[in-house]
């Protein structure tokens, strides 16, 4: 995959390199384990009886593994309608920041507005101010527009991103000038060249920005946990969190690792499409 | 002559008027694109930005402003000694989440980079965490870290060692949620600096070797140096972050115990949405707008030396 590391290949090959290649494999397997755990864990926690998990001692496989608990758990949590909210919310938002920022991109890096570098010193700042810092005027402002209990009070915050606009801002400053002059001399509108050479040529770009902010917004808590209080409305985790009633913890655990993996899918995605996106930092 | 130089100026003029108009049709165009992005900026973040401030001199609640008081949520967040507690624990947070957490992206890059074949899967793993809605998580981790039954305190038992209260004990509660917060965070790290550890040219590792630099002199002499813009943007991004922690004490201290784990963003929320002092919280606000920007400051300080040396 890669000719070389640090090391060359015939350096890799000799003692001291198996030596250190065997060292290497045991600290990497032993960190995996450490971070594949907690997902191992519930998902065995799952499987145990509502008894059984809350004995002392350490038995991570159950004797007799109930896989009726994960149908359980997508029952009683109400699980489709909560995955339904999930992807409304998670999906607009992703449509919201891609739209608003490709535009503002193409502005950017095309158009030439006056006051560009004042435009992307604000969007800067932005990006060094953590939004908790101003969280309560932004709930105030969401509250004044009626957008509590509504899906708009996460799409519209969601569709801010300075990180975004810039990525896209420098992807779109690649794309050669000549396809554009070609363009023009075809009489093709900047509307037109947008849509027809901008955004085909930064697909994957797109893709894998998408993709990340799609897990982020999936998982997200304290905004989602704020704007929406009526439960029906809820996401998955903020409604496994604000969940009172008394499930027992194999349940709980079920759930937990049922909300896991939407976003791991997503992620097989990403490791495919992220080299192709050339996302560095 | 004078014939030329009419023609000339004509055309210089001709070519001015229809610069200036396709300006005109340009920058319309231009900001009817940025307008949608413009607009949300203003509203999500500009605007409550510069609200905060305003806020922080007010009585104000969720049915809005109630009068100007002065200096007095200020005077109240200042005579208030979990004030000093949160900042403190932060401090804490921060020394502690460098010490046990920022050495580790680096030692995984470096490694999952030398392993050929098996390197994307490495990849993936370390990454996996970030993935996981931390909400969701940390309902996984409060059973680790449960005092009785906890898979924690079974698997230490194995080793003889007593059970522990993992995060009733006021000094544990830190270390225990860093930890957490490094098995979180680590994976972005350690993709970002493979990404740099790519970046390299592998002819420098090669001229090295030739001239006989050990493994590790090869990671200090070249792969650090190469590396150090990012190790520093790194380093930043982890205090601001940690600097903002709110989830994993909300979730699973409250806190507590003895607020050990109270941080400033738990006295925003707790102002705000339980005691509806909107002031009050946006002074809080306004504290860690300085905080951090005097650290951000500080870091350009700092690094200005360096920055200028190229």
């Amino acid at each position: 995959m890669v000719s070389r590391g640090i090391m060359s290949n015939t350096e890799w090959r000799s003692l001291t390199g198996r030596l250190l290649h065997v060292f290497y494999l045991v600290v990497l397997v032993l960190v995996s384990v450490v971070v594949i755990f907690p997902f191992l864990f519930s998902f065995t926690a799952g499987l145990h009886n509502s008894i059984d998990i809350v004995k002392p001692g350490f038995h991570l496989w159950p004797e007799k593994p109930l896989w009726g608990n994960y149908w359980d758990a997508w029952q009683r949590f109400g699980m489709s309608k909560l995955f339904t909210n999930t992807f409304i919310v998670a999906g607009g938002g992703v449509l919201a920041r891609l739209a608003v920022s490709a535009l503002a991109a193409y502005s950017l890096s095309r158009l030439k507005p006056i006051g560009k570098n004042v435009i992307r010193a604000l969007l800067l700042i932005t990006m060094a101010v953590p939004w908790v810092a101003y969280l309560v005027p932004r709930y105030a402002i969401m509250a004044d527009m009626g957008l509590l209990n509504n899906f708009f009070g996460l799409w519209i915050p969601y569709a801010a991103d300075s990180f975004m606009i810039l990525v896209l801002t420098n992807s779109f400053d690649q794309i050669p000038k000549d396809l554009y002059e070609a363009a023009q001399l075809d009489g093709a509108s900047d509307i037109r060249m947008f849509f027809s050479i901008t955004l085909p040529l930064s697909y994957s770009v797109l893709l894998v920005l998408g993709l990340f902010a799609f897990i982020g917004f999936w998982g997200d808590f304290l905004w989602p946990f704020l704007v929406l209080r009526d439960s029906s409305l809820q996401t998955i985790s903020v409604r496994l969190y604000t969940e009172t009633r008394g499930f027992s913890l194999n349940l709980f655990l079920a759930a937990s690792f049922i909300a896991m993996v939407p976003p791991a899918i997503a992620a097989f995605f990403l490791q495919r499409q992220a080299p192709k996106g050339g996302l560095t930092f | 002559m004078t014939a030329t130089m009419t023609v000339h100026t004509a055309a210089t003029s001709v070519k001015k008027t229809a610069r200036r108009r396709i300006n005109w049709q340009k920058q319309g165009l231009a900001y009817l694109f940025l307008l949608p992005a413009l607009a949300i900026f203003t509203l999500v973040t500009w605007y409550p930005i510069l609200n905060t401030i305003v806020y922080s001199f007010q009585k104000v609640n969720i049915s809005g402003f109630q009068g100007w008081v002065g200096f007095s949520n200020y005077v109240r967040m200042f005579g208030n000694p979990l004030f000093y507690t949160a900042w403190q624990n932060i401090l804490t947070y921060i020394i502690l989440s460098l010490l046990m957490g920022f050495m580790v992206p680096l030692v995984l890059a470096l490694m999952i980079n030398e392993m050929r074949g098996q390197s994307s899967l490495f990849q993936l793993i370390v990454y996996l965490p970030t993935l996981i809605p931390i909400a969701v998580a940390l309902i996984v981790w409060r059973q680790i870290y449960a005092p009785s039954g906890g898979i924690l305190n079974s698997l230490i038992g194995f080793l003889n060692i007593e059970p522990q209260l993992w995060l009733q004990n006021p000094a544990l509660a830190k270390p225990s949620l860093i930890v957490i917060m490094t098995w979180v965070g680590a994976g972005g790290a350690t993709l970002l600096y493979l990404y740099a550890l790519r970046e390299i040219p592998t002819d420098l590792f090669e001229a090295a070797e030739l001239d006989g630099f050990s493994v590790l002199q090869r990671i200090w002499y070249i792969a650090l140096p190469l590396m150090r813009t990012r190790i520093q943007i790194m380093l930043v991004i982890q205090v601001i972050s940690v600097a903002q922690v709110f989830t994993e004490p909300f979730i699973l201290t409250k806190g507590g115990p003895v607020n050990s784990t109270m941080s400033p963003v738990m006295q925003i929320y707790d102002a705000a949405f339980t005691r509806y002092d909107f002031g009050l919280a946006s002074a809080w606000g306004v504290s860690m707008l300085v905080a951090l920007s005097l650290f951000s400051i500080l870091y350009v300080i700092l690094t200005r030396e360096d920055l200028s040396k190229g």
